[in-house]
């Protein structure tokens, strides 16, 4: 235990979610720098239960899972009551970078972010696991380029015909219409819906559909994609939280995405098919002919970082060590108290 | 206008010098800061909607970030207040480097493509062979033949003959007379009447005027275009001038096609002058 405490050394603060605290640290066995997630305990009454469950997915679902488009953990270990997770330390995220005004996100940039993603959540689905929380704030990405799929506090083993699964997953705005309605039986689905609301963004530069409520959620996906009747979704009135709606036309998306290429809104018509099984999956998604056709897409190196970002790499760094130096003496750096 | 163009028709499909575009509800209230809206429309097909603007556009960006992005981008190159805009399609590579790749005139709200030169040359041999093909085919028509006499001319006795092969050209050269002054209205004729005034008032080239007239010996319009050739030597202005010219005299030409190249405008209107010369004449004899 103590060999741990020693060997991630803290380096800055770096956010508060609602189960775990999150700091930059250098591993100092290998010199790298990490993330340390260390979960709240929470009231008596949750740590009744043992280890907090989201951290205990996360645990359980990355110590098997390895590619490159996947966050990697690292290393888990536990002090005192408290367990940290360590993980592969990440710049930024789309989020930040879709909000940041001074980028341009041009095609090739798109297509690049697309094409990590889905590789990393084509694995998963390969192994049977759905995300249930993708968002552009769970795709990180590393100064180097590299989007890494994150947090799997969500993420849950699919495919047993019984199961039931809860449908108060995945953050509003990016939560496929099956889910609205309750469905407890799903798929893939529901992440491929969640990727092509993530690429509607990265478009637009605002979330495409911010719903203030299920129901207005709901009623902006019909008012994109047209109100879907029996013979669009057969078995849609049997759903558990079904409500009838507006008849809303459809819309054209090549009129919303106005600079879009055809084979883009080929690609957005196939994750955002209002149907669950019409959706495409990760697979059909990565064969499309937007991914082989021109522009290429950007290389890790070339795409667009926010501008704190790319200032650390030269000066922060040293800035920061030389602080370290003058406060510590040198030899003494701060430890991680868990 | 594109579709009563004779012999174009098949060919106006893929070649975008025979095409032009407007919407009519945006023609009143075009200006220089909705120019580039109207010319990014959707259905205007000089105006790829995958270029760099439509992307700032679509991303709720500033468009000074065009600066900081390569590839294709749109600008507007020059500006002629109430009637003239021209807009300029082209590649960038940085941000200080560019290359122009097409350049986009809207007079009257009616948007075309400037053609290269190859295309003007192209286009002003052709309408000069055709015109003398015309006057060869008519000169055929008054020579008479008899195997005693040998030949000789009859302009008389082949008036019906003459008149018939007059309906034949000129039912076609109407037709495309005819759609090439609804472009511009009687409002802006007189708009680009007033600004030719204003330019020739602004800048007096007495000299200029009686050189040309020598040399050329042309019609007024061309006179001012040579004053203005002179006096605004920028490109812009002289593809500018070029065109607003061009509508009245050129009504003869099979194809309305104007040069965007500043330094062969010398050559062209010579050209187009020893060709435009004739067609007047006839002109007048069929009106």
């Amino acid at each position: 235990m103590d060999e741990h405490t020693l060997r991630y050394e803290k380096i800055d603060f770096l956010g508060e979610g609602q189960f775990a605290t999150v700091y930059k640290a250098r591993d100092v066995k290998t010199d790298k720098i990490v993330a340390v997630k260390k979960i709240k305990i929470g009231s008596r009454l949750e740590a009744q239960d043992g280890i907090n469950r989201t951290a205990l997915r996360e645990i359980k679902l990355l110590q098997e899972l390895q590619h490159i488009n996947l966050i990697g953990l690292l290393d888990v270990f536990g002090q005192k009551s408290n367990v940290s997770l360590v993980f592969d330390f990440m710049d930024t995220d789309l989020e930040i970078l879709v909000k940041d005004n001074n980028i341009v996100l041009t095609p090739a940039n798109v297509k690049a972010y697309m094409i990590m993603t889905l590789k990393g959540l084509e694995y998963l689905h390969q192994n049977w696991i759905l995300h249930r929380d993708l968002k552009p704030n769970n795709l990180l990405i590393n100064r180097e380029g590299i989007l890494k799929i994150g947090d799997f506090g969500l993420a849950k083993a699919f495919g047993s015909p019984t199961r039931i699964n809860t449908h108060q997953v995945v953050t509003r705005w990016y939560r496929s219409p099956e889910l609205l309605f309750g469905a407890r039986q799903y798929g893939t689905g529901v992440d491929m819906w969640a990727i092509g609301c993530i690429l509607a963004e990265l478009l637009l530069r605002v979330p495409f559909l911010p719903g203030e409520s299920d129901l207005d959620q709901l009623s902006r996906i019909f008012q994109v994609f047209g109100t879907p009747n029996e013979e669009i979704w057969p078995g849609m009135k049997g759903l558990t939280d079904y409500v009838q709606f507006k008849q809303f036309p459809p819309q054209q998306l090549r009129h919303i995405f106005s600079a879009a290429s055809d084979d883009l809104i080929q690609l957005l018509d196939s994750l955002l098919a209002i149907y669950p099984p019409k959706r495409c999956d990760c697979t059909q998604a990565l064969q499309m002919p937007y991914f082989s056709n021109k522009p290429a897409p950007t290389v890790g190196s070339k795409l667009p970082m926010p501008s704190n970002v790319t200032k650390t790499e030269t000066d922060k760094p040293s800035l920061k060590r030389k602080l370290l130096e003058n406060i510590d003496g040198g030899s003494l750096a701060k430890r991680l108290q868990f | 206008m594109m579709p009563s163009r004779i012999g174009n028709m098949p060919l106006a499909a893929e070649n975008p010098l025979g095409l032009s575009w407007h919407d009519s509800a945006w023609i009143p209230i075009l200006n220089p800061s909705n120019i580039m809206d109207y010319f990014s429309e959707r259905s205007n097909p000089f105006f790829d909607r995958t270029c760099n603007n439509e992307v700032v556009k679509m991303q709720r960006l500033s468009m000074d970030q065009l600066q900081n992005m390569t590839g294709l981008e749109y600008i507007l190159l020059h500006v002629q207040d109430p009637i003239l805009y021209v807009i300029r399609k082209q590649l960038r590579h940085s941000s200080t480097q560019a290359t122009p790749l097409a350049d986009y005139y809207i007079i009257a709200g009616i948007v075309y493509q400037a053609p290269d030169l190859a295309s003007v040359l192209n286009s002003r041999l052709l309408s000069a062979v055709h015109h003398l093909q015309c006057s060869f085919e008519e000169t055929m028509s008054y020579s008479r033949y008899h195997p005693s006499k040998g030949y000789w001319w009859d302009f008389k006795a082949t008036k019906p003959g003459l008149s018939s092969f007059q309906t034949t050209q000129s039912a076609p050269k109407e037709a495309t007379s005819t759609p090439k002054e609804e472009p511009s209205t009687l409002f802006q004729r007189q708009r680009v009447d007033m600004l030719l005034a204003e330019l020739v008032r602004q800048f007096p080239l007495p000299v200029a005027q009686t050189t040309s007239n020598q040399i050329n010996g042309v019609t007024i319009k061309t006179e001012n275009t040579t004053e203005k050739g002179v006096e605004k030597p920028t490109e812009a202005n002289s593809v500018g001038n070029i065109t607003i010219k061009q509508e009245p005299v050129d009504s003869n030409n099979p194809e309305n096609l104007n040069g965007n190249m500043p330094s062969h405008i010398e050559i062209k209107t010579e050209i187009k002058q020893e060709n435009m010369k004739p067609p007047p004449e006839k002109k007048h004899r069929v009106i």
